[in-house]
């Protein structure tokens, strides 16, 4: 044996030095037992250090290697996008239920009904959820948050106004705001974000539902521009609220969710459409000067609607390159068992996520758990809130050509709402150009 | 056959490999844009993207929201480019003189200049908001107005404003590029002016004017070609809005390029406003080097 002999030795010899040193040389080009490759696991810029410290309890307690990165959300569709063109390696990522359908269709999600241990968890979870995950008849995920567009109210300032109760219907809304405007109380009481961002199709979606009304049908058939579809009614209001009662700042155009959310922290709101997980920043005294005033209302009826609102989704989903080796596969199905669906027999993610950020959760039975209800209850109503989350539903305009669509939809909006074109005229438009990416595929 | 001398040969060596970086980052996407502008690729549909030919460039001419950005992007650089010629000339012009602070002043002007562009962007779109604006809350309090103006959200204020940041970003260096032109002219030409009687404006008008001009076209050029191309504010402030309103080029070929994910067609847009840039250059050069 060599290596008794080099022991042997008292001191090394040439050959010996330049025998090992050859082998040292050599060593990159030897096949060798590869250690296994980490699941690649990319999302925005959120939770990082949560996300942080749930992957290191999984990696000790599995042996699995998760290599995490992050970018922000403002560019992460487009990140993705690249990453997917370029090759890079990704496994698991978060998902947006507006890009569904353009990631399904392109091949760069895979589905997950395979994996029994991730669809056992449909059952308890709300249904616009469910719903928001699925293309095709197929199931790309599990959850990571899901929240609804609430509607929120200063109750200080309703009081001011002699009202006791919030509005029940968008014809309160007009009525109770005017008479804050005429008591000299605020000169806009609803502020609303309409600006060209990616919340704005959630306000409008919201609105439509609460008029009874869709955007485009089941059918996948743009119904916005049908009187009784609630699309008229909803931008009618809108436009009324700006330029009849001059309700609603013609500001809200440029107005984003963020400068709702400082414009309502300052006081200077009475009404406002914002996810339901803001109402925490609105209710917490190092953040707003209205701490303790701000409620939630279920969201008003328009004519014929209901008290419905819209829910969205973001979730965990898996990559056709994680699936084409069976021990990844499983191994990124775990991974996501352990963020979305229950860790250690607990749903850990979920809570933290809740108590640190205030952000929503899909599964049903967490609206009973005494610590989410303690956590939620220092802000807010938790029955409404639960009561609010069974009235929500999917988003009905997300197609492979959503994104394309939203653009010139929010335009024709925010044209109509400034007086640039009719209700009539824009709706029409956002019609038209939907029929045209449908056919176009 | 002529030999490459050994200095010739060192250049080479330490030269080539700087030239072959320099072609792979800048020449190759320059002429693999070109290359997809041809094909209709769209992200969508990896797997369907076939060649075209000049389709692509015939559906954006043709496109009426495409000509409108047009329209909407020779608007704001006429804006800008002529303000900041006026602002800047008139700063130069200050500085060119001898007062107490003339250093301080200076050196503050440069603020704006240094301040990266997204700080500026979100440092406007904080100052024009309607609900919490600054400009509406000194306008207030100094008795302008009573009720808060909705500043971007007016479809018909929207590129003068986004020029106004615009301009306050640039006006720095236009002002130092002129006032390096204006120490440049000679002493003599206005002491010569001075003999044969001129006053103050006619020495302005026939020899400060005049003896600028290098540095007019340089400033002239320079800002046009950041005005057609400009982004930022665009995206930061408005996001092409209200309805369109602030819709312009450099826009469309981002929503076009990153959010409608059509390559295809965001690459052709990319090379018309290129040579519709170079076209504007070289006017712009030709009808100002004749008077030089």
């Amino acid at each position: 044996m060599r290596a008794d002999r080099l022991l042997a030795r008292s001191s090394l010899s040439r050959r010996a030095v330049l025998s090992g040193g050859a082998a040292a040389l050599a060593l990159p080009f030897v096949p060798r037992a590869q250690a296994a490759e980490p699941i690649n696991f990319a999302t925005w810029s959120a939770a990082v250090d949560q996300v942080k410290a749930h992957l290191a309890a999984f990696t000790a307690k599995n042996g699995v290697d998760v290599a995490y990165s992050n970018s922000p959300f403002a560019q992460y569709r487009e990140t993705m996008i690249t990453k997917f063109t370029g090759g890079a390696p990704v496994d698991m990522l978060w998902v947006s239920d507006s890009w569904l359908p353009e990631f399904a269709q392109a091949g760069w999600l895979a589905p997950i009904d395979s994996f029994k241990n991730l669809t056992a968890y449909n059952a308890g979870t709300s249904d616009f959820c469910n719903q928001s995950m699925m293309y095709d008849g197929k199931q790309y995920g599990l959850t990571y948050y899901t929240d609804y567009m609430g509607f929120l109210y200063n109750a200080d300032i309703l009081a001011q106004a002699g009202f006791t109760k919030p509005p029940e219907s968008w014809d309160e809304v007009t009525s109770m705001a005017s008479a804050i405007k005429a008591k000299g109380l605020l000169d806009y009481p609803v502020v609303f974000g309409m600006a060209q961002e990616s919340w704005m199709i959630e306000f409008i979606s919201a609105m439509v539902y609460s008029h009874g009304g869709r955007l485009i049908d089941d059918a996948g058939t743009a119904v916005l521009q049908d009187g009784k579809s609630g699309a008229v009614s909803t931008l009618n209001w809108l436009v009324d609220a700006v330029g009849k009662h001059k309700i609603l700042s013609p500001g809200c155009v440029t107005t984003g969710e963020l400068e709702v959310l400082k414009t309502a922290s300052a006081g200077k709101a009475a009404f406002v459409l914002l996810p339901k997980y803001r109402l925490r920043v609105l209710n917490d005294p190092a953040q707003s000067s209205v701490a303790g005033k701000f409620r939630q209302a279920l969201m008003p009826m328009g004519a014929g609607g209901s008290h419905s609102t819209v829910g969205w989704m973001r979730f965990y989903g898996m990559t056709p390159r994680a699936v084409a080796n069976a021990e990844r596969g499983q191994n990124t199905a775990k991974l996501i068992e352990w963020f979305g669906g229950k860790a250690d027999g607990d749903y850990r993610f979920q809570k933290t996520v809740l108590k640190d950020l205030a952000l929503g959760f899909g599964v049903k039975a967490l609206y009973d758990d005494a610590e989410v209800r303690a956590s939620l209850g220092s802000y807010g109503d938790v029955d409404l809130m639960a009561q609010q989350q069974t009235l929500a539903h999917k988003k009905d305009t997300i197609a492979p050509w959503f994104g394309e669509w939203n653009d010139s939809f929010g335009t024709a909006w925010q044209q109509a709402i400034t007086g640039k074109t009719s209700v009539e005229a824009a709706l029409k438009l956002s019609a038209t150009k939907w029929a045209e990416l449908k056919k176009a595929g | 056959m002529q030999r490459i001398s050994h200095d010739e040969r060192a250049a080479l060596g330490l030269l080539g490999p700087l030239a072959v970086v320099l072609m792979a980052v800048t020449a190759f996407p320059i002429l693999y844009s070109l290359w997809i502008s041809l094909f209709a690729v769209n992200l969508r549909r990896p797997a369907r993207q076939p060649f075209v030919g000049l389709d692509n460039y015939l559906h954006v001419l043709g496109d009426a929201q495409f000509l409108e950005s047009v329209t909407r992007t020779a608007w704001f650089s006429a804006i800008a480019v002529l303000a900041v010629l006026v602002i800047a000339t008139l700063v130069a012009i200050l500085l060119d003189q001898e007062f107490p602070g003339r250093r301080i002043l200076s050196a503050c002007l440069l603020i704006p200049w240094a301040i990266p562009s997204v700080a500026n962007g979100l440092m406007w779109k904080w100052i024009y908001d309607a609900n919490y604006g600054a400009l509406n809350g000194a306008l207030m309090q100094l008795g302008f107005i009573t009720q808060a103006q909705v500043w971007l959200g007016n479809a018909n204020r929207t590129i003068p404003l986004i020029a106004n940041a615009f301009i306050w970003k640039e006006v720095p260096l236009a002002a130092i590029l002129l006032l390096v032109t204006l120490k440049s002219i000679p002493s003599d030409l206005y002491a010569a002016a001075r003999v044969d009687g001129a006053p103050a404006w006619h020495r302005f008008v026939h020899v400060t004017l005049p003896a600028m001009r290098p540095g007019f076209l340089l400033v002239a050029l320079y800002e046009l070609l950041m005005a057609v191309r400009h982004f930022d504010l665009f995206s930061l402030l408005t996001e092409g809005g209200p309805g369109g309103a602030s819709d312009v080029l450099a826009w469309r070929i981002y929503v076009e390029t990153f959010r409608n994910l059509s390559f295809g067609t965001g690459a052709a847009m990319s090379y018309i406003l290129a040579v519709a840039t170079l076209a504007a250059s070289y006017a712009l050069i030709r009808s100002m080097a004749q008077r030089l």
